[in-house]
């Protein structure tokens, strides 16, 4: 399989020096994976998914996403980058105070007329695909109300179809259903995996869960302190390497 | 459902049938009368605008008043029937036709004749308890409150009360700038009237720099006693003025004269208070004076603020407390206290802030302090004494409103 | 998340040292302007009561050549002495604590010790910008002599301790002495006098009954015909006044916001000298009361005419809409910014779809509330020429005496004043309940 993105010794540093998010992080995902990371809170999951697309500026290192350097990458650049990774978040991120639909549109922003886009004017076929969209993702008749009217898994699931608007390569979660119910999580996780093996969206996805990451992921990357611990295949996580990566005392949770 | 909610459900469970009756009238009266009131307000000001840019008069009216008042009756009525009105938005009502498809026109033109009786509809309620929209019986309509019918979506400018309302607030601003004369071209040609002020400016007397200072101390030492006094007597006043504390007659009673007392007290300005306490303070206690203003104001600003905030206290830990026997005295202490210190303390540092801003200026009507020499400075043409009053309040009212929000961020 | 070795500390730029310093001058500048004020005060009381100096009406205080240097020096050592041996105010608002080793009190001893150690290191405190010390520690700290740490920085590790009743802190006695001091200048300062006010009861009381018989001879009359309008003008004008200053003010204080908001504009340098222009002009031109401003404005488009009063209403407006506006901006959620950006849109569009949704009820809610303001400040900006119902108010209020009515008429004005003010009020507060 081709190379999607390669990212080669990755270091991000807050704090003026004072904190080491992520150290010396080198891996890369070939198109087509089901990338799952895991670890604890802190763990620098979130910072690496968001050096990635340059929401935070990594402080050293280099991540090439199809063969373009995006460290390097100009504000135009990063733009057009950006248009073929889409994101969903833990707290989904939507406007909360604009429609479903307007939440959905905006996945097109990098593409659409500028201009237009002003005065809130989307193409038709625009228009067509949020509506097809929402469809897919099973929430046609919420369209028209305000984003803060739904519940979690609604709103997650317009995150979803923002996402799907953008015709992405790449689809990062960053902890996509933590905020959610163990029943909903499922839902959202089997959208994700529906672009996954129908689409061929490459998804990298933090999860919390061990159990969601053996169920869902092809392949898993585990951090500890912003450094891998482990690398491979799901089933190759045993109760020895489960207390490596995540303490002593910690016990496995299964979630249905 | 909130806590405050629960609170009040007891006393709002036992409402007579009448009362229902009449605020679901209410809704319709009101409705009209809002519409009314907007038509009004569209036709005064456009034929103001009219009238100042044609005829160069300033008249708001041109016909007689009953034909204005008649002809926007009468438009109200034909607008509640044929589309939605701003009034029905407002108190969210809707007339559907009763087999929910599109009302014939003869169906509407017949509700607006009903609708003239709309005044005279109050009388069954009197005797039946119950409120008949007869507009709509007889028409065929049915008054629904607006969350039975979805409204189709629209872009707001293919509703009729949006473009209303953005006629309105056009028309209102255009008339408020021909009202105040605002003259662009003045502004640029009289510049020159100013010049003398700019040329003295640019060259403070620093002279005054000592005196400014002492007057500074004055003002803000009128401020803090302002303050200091409002809050001893605000405290007591707002637990008599929340609503969720006043039991009884005598409670109930007391709560809203206080409430009406301080409302009306509020909205006359220090300014005015001062005036009344320069006339009665000698001539020569002018911070006293001015301090006095600040005062008066300030309790009736902060009772309001506290009480509300007393009104919006979670009531939970009130019961748990009053569950264990406590009384009256210890309730408040234990349960109420806590729980109001830090904002109350908020809203006290945000109100000696205004009271500095306030300080500042209330000498302008001899109330004393830095801006009584301030106006004398400027109405004697010193204006390069003046700047360097004017540079200290700046330093002063910064000085205070960085420390207040910081103060305030501290304690949220 | 992993913190890197503590040897990494000693490389800190001294520019970075001084910047962790700041609490630290920062207490003390406090402590010191503290003891600065209680002189001030204790001054002023003396010579009020026992006259070993004339104070003249204003309070001021005529000290010889010699004496400022000895009030300076001594409270200069007063407030070391209280950083020495107590928390003084300085250090607890700043969040700073003098810890022995192990986070141990410090005993009297020590304290003493340091207390002497801060005169010697005096002179060398620059030596702490260089070397290895722990950032924010100075030359005097040592652990013989005691650490002033921040306390949120070390909590984690401090032993359990039982808070103490404020009267048996110096810091708590400290402050009750200060507010009395205060509350002892504040009265001779103001000329507070009671018994004149209760004394003079008398001379006010017609000016009540007065007030409170409005005569609403001029509702629609013209005092002067020709000359000036009628009651119900004024107020329009009033209305309209203010209206047109918040509407102006609003429209321009919208793209300024975002340019005085920190999240929008502080990601280079250049967006940050941007930024703080526009925040230091907000608040230069909001200190300033918007009744001042019209003096100048009066005499720039005419005595008495609305527009100036709008004038300054409006450049006010501007000034402080645009600091709330900002902060509202500041506090957006920023999850939406984020998933907006990441679908590669450009910044504005990121303001477009993800900011002014989050801001417009807030704005409009501010907006109505500055009317509010706009209005009150309007019915008495005429005291300087800047026309509305001040006019009348200012004309009624200087007839007294030549006007056998003038009070009454006075009244009619503010009961006028009142009903407008207090429907509007009511108005606004309804609407801002709605979007809210």
């Amino acid at each position: 399989m081709e190379e999607l993105i390669r990212i080669d010794r990755l270091t991000k540093v807050y704090e003026r020096g004072e904190v080491l998010a992520v150290n010396d992080i080198s891996f890369t995902v070939k198109r087509g994976e089901f990338l799952v990371l895991i670890g604890l809170s802190g763990s620098g999951k979130s910072t690496l998914l968001r050096c990635i697309n340059r929401l935070i500026e990594p402080t050293a290192g280099q991540i090439v996403f199809d063969g373009i350097d995006v460290t390097k990458a100009s504000a135009r650049q990063l733009r057009q980058l950006r248009r073929r990774m889409a994101m969903i978040f833990q707290q989904f991120n939507l406007v909360k105070r604009s429609s479903v639909l307007t939440n959905v549109l905006s996945g097109r922003l990098g593409y659409v007329n500028p201009g237009a886009s002003a005065i809130h004017k989307f193409p038709k076929e625009d228009l067509e695909s949020a509506f097809a969209n929402l469809e897919r993702v099973g929430i046609p008749e919420q369209a028209y109300k305000r984003a803060d009217e739904l519940s979690g898994g609604q709103q997650q699931r317009v995150g979803i179809a923002r996402a799907l608007m953008q015709r992405p390569d790449l689809l990062m979660a960053d902890e996509p259903v933590s905020a959610l119910d163990p029943a909903t999580a499922h839902s959202v996780m089997q959208y994700l995996e529906q672009m996954n093996q129908e689409d061929g969206v490459t998804v990298i996805a933090s999860l919390h869960f061990l159990s969601l990451a053996r169920r869902y992921g092809t392949r898993i990357l585990a951090l500890k302190d912003g450094e891998i611990v482990f690398e491979g295949l799901p089933a190759e996580i045993d109760a020895a390497k489960f207390k490596e990566i995540y303490g002593e005392e910690a016990e496995e949770v299964e979630v249905r | 459902m909130t806590p405050q909610d629960q609170y009040y459900a007891g006393f709002m469970s036992k409402r007579p049938s009448w009362t229902k009756a009449l605020r679901a009238y209410r809704k319709d009266l009101g409705a009209l009368i809002a519409d009314f009131v907007v038509l009004i307000a569209l036709w005064g000001l456009s034929s103001f605008i009219w009238n100042d840019l044609v005829h160069g008069t300033r008249d708001f009216i041109s016909v007689a008043p009953w034909i204005m008042l008649v002809v926007c009756f009468e438009l109200a009525l034909v607008w509640e029937s044929f589309a939605v009105s701003p009034g029905m938005r407002l108190f969210g009502r809707r007339a559907t036709d009763d087999r929910n498809g599109r009302a014939v026109i003869g169906r509407r033109f017949l509700r607006v004749l009903l609708l003239h009786g709309l005044p005279l509809f109050i009388l069954p309620i009197l005797v039946t308890t119950r409120y008949i929209p007869w507009q709509d019986r007889l028409a065929g309509f049915r008054s629904v409150s607006a969350a039975e019918v979805p409204d189709p979506r629209k872009p707001w400018y293919r509703t009729s009360w949006m473009v209303a309302l953005a006629g309105l607030a056009v028309a209102m601003y255009l008339a408020s700038a021909l009202f105040t004369q605002v003259d662009l071209v003045k502004l640029f040609t009289n510049a020159s009237a100013t010049s003398e002020i700019w040329a003295r400016i640019v060259n403070p007397d620093w002279s005054i720099l000592g005196l400014g200072v002492r007057l500074l101390i004055v003002t803000l030492f009128m401020a803090f006693m302002a303050t200091l006094f409002g809050v001893l007597v605000a405290v007591p006043l707002s637990f008599l003025a929340a609503r969720n504390l006043a039991h009884g007659i005598i409670g109930r009673t007391i709560y809203t004269v206080l409430r009406i007392l301080m409302s009306i007290v509020r909205s006359i300005q220090p300014f005015i208070w001062a005036i009344i306490f320069v006339v009665w303070v000698r001539t020569g206690n002018a911070p006293f004076a001015g301090g006095l203003a600040l005062f008066v104001h300030s309790v009736a600003d902060l009772t309001k603020l506290y009480s509300e905030r007393l009104e919006s206290i979670d009531p939970g830990p009130v019961e748990a407390i009053r569950s264990t026997g406590a009384n009256g005295l210890q309730v408040i202490l234990y349960g109420i206290v806590p729980q109001i210190i830090n904002p109350y303390l908020s809203f006290t540092i945000y109100r000696w802030d205004i009271n500095v801003r306030m300080a500042t200026i209330i000498g302008l009507v001899g109330g004393g302090g830095i801006g009584q020499r301030l106006l004398q400075l400027t109405r004697n043409w010193v204006w390069d004494q003046a700047i360097v009053l004017m540079l200290l309040i700046m330093v002063a009212v910064w000085a205070m409103d960085y420390s207040s929000s910081r103060l305030r961020e501290r304690l949220n | 998340m992993k913190r890197p070795k503590k040897s990494k500390s000693a490389s800190h730029s001294p520019w970075v040292r001084l910047a962790a310093l700041r609490p630290r001058f920062s207490a003390f500048m406090l402590d010191w302007a503290s003891w600065g004020f209680i002189a001030y005060g204790v001054m002023y009381l003396l010579n009020k009561y026992w006259y070993i100096r004339h104070v003249n009406f204003y309070g001021r205080l005529t000290l010889p050549g010699w004496g400022w240097p000895v009030v300076i020096i001594a409270t200069f050592e007063l407030a070391l002495l209280s950083h020495a041996f107590s928390q003084s105010i300085g250090l607890s608002l700043f969040g700073l604590r003098l810890f022995g080793p192990e986070y141990a009190p410090v005993p009297f001893r020590r304290r003493l010790a340091r207390f002497v150690a801060l005169h010697v290191g005096l002179v060398l405190q620059p030596l702490a910008l260089f070397g290895d010390r722990p950032l924010g520690s100075l030359v005097h700290d040592s652990d013989k002599t005691g650490r002033m740490l921040l306390v949120a920085k070390v909590k984690d590790d401090l032993p359990a301790e039982k808070p103490r009743k404020w009267y048996t802190t110096y810091r708590g006695l400290f402050l009750a002495g200060l507010l009395a001091l205060t509350f002892w200048l504040g009265w001779k300062i103001t000329t507070i006098n009671l018994q004149m006010l209760v004394e003079r009861i008398g001379k006010s009381g017609h000016i009540w009954k007065d007030l409170f018989t409005p005569r609403f001879t001029y509702l629609t009359e013209p005092v002067i015909p020709g000359r000036t309008f009628s009651l119900v003008h004024y107020m329009l004008e009033t209305i309209f006044m203010a209206f047109f200053a918040t509407v102006t003010g609003a429209i321009v204080a919208f793209p300024l916001s975002f340019l005085g908001a920190r999240n929008i504009m502080g990601f280079n340098a250049f967006g940050w000298l941007i930024y703080s222009v526009m925040r230091t002009l907000f608040n230069a031109l909001r200190s300033i009361e918007s009744i001042l401003m019209a003096v100048l404005f009066a005499v720039w488009v005419g005595f008495g005419n609305p527009f100036a009063g709008a004038l300054a209403l409006f450049l006010h407006t501007i000034a402080a809409l645009a600091k709330l506006y900002s902060e509202q901006v500041e506090a957006v959620d920023p999850g939406p910014l984020e998933a907006i950006a990441t679908t590669g849109a450009r910044r504005w569009q990121v303001v477009a779809y993800g900011v002014i949704p989050q801001i417009i009820p807030s704005y409009l809610a501010f907006t109505l509330y500055r009317w509010d303001i706009n209005i009150r400040m309007a019915t008495i900006i005429a005291l300087v020429g800047g026309g509305g119902i001040g006019t009348l108010l200012f004309y009624f209020k200087n007839e007294v005496g030549r006007l056998d009515d003038a009070w009454n008429q006075v009244g009619a004005v503010v009961v006028a004043i009142v009903v407008v003010v207090w429907a509007l009020d009511y108005i606004s507060a309804r609407v801002r309940e709605k979007i809210g």
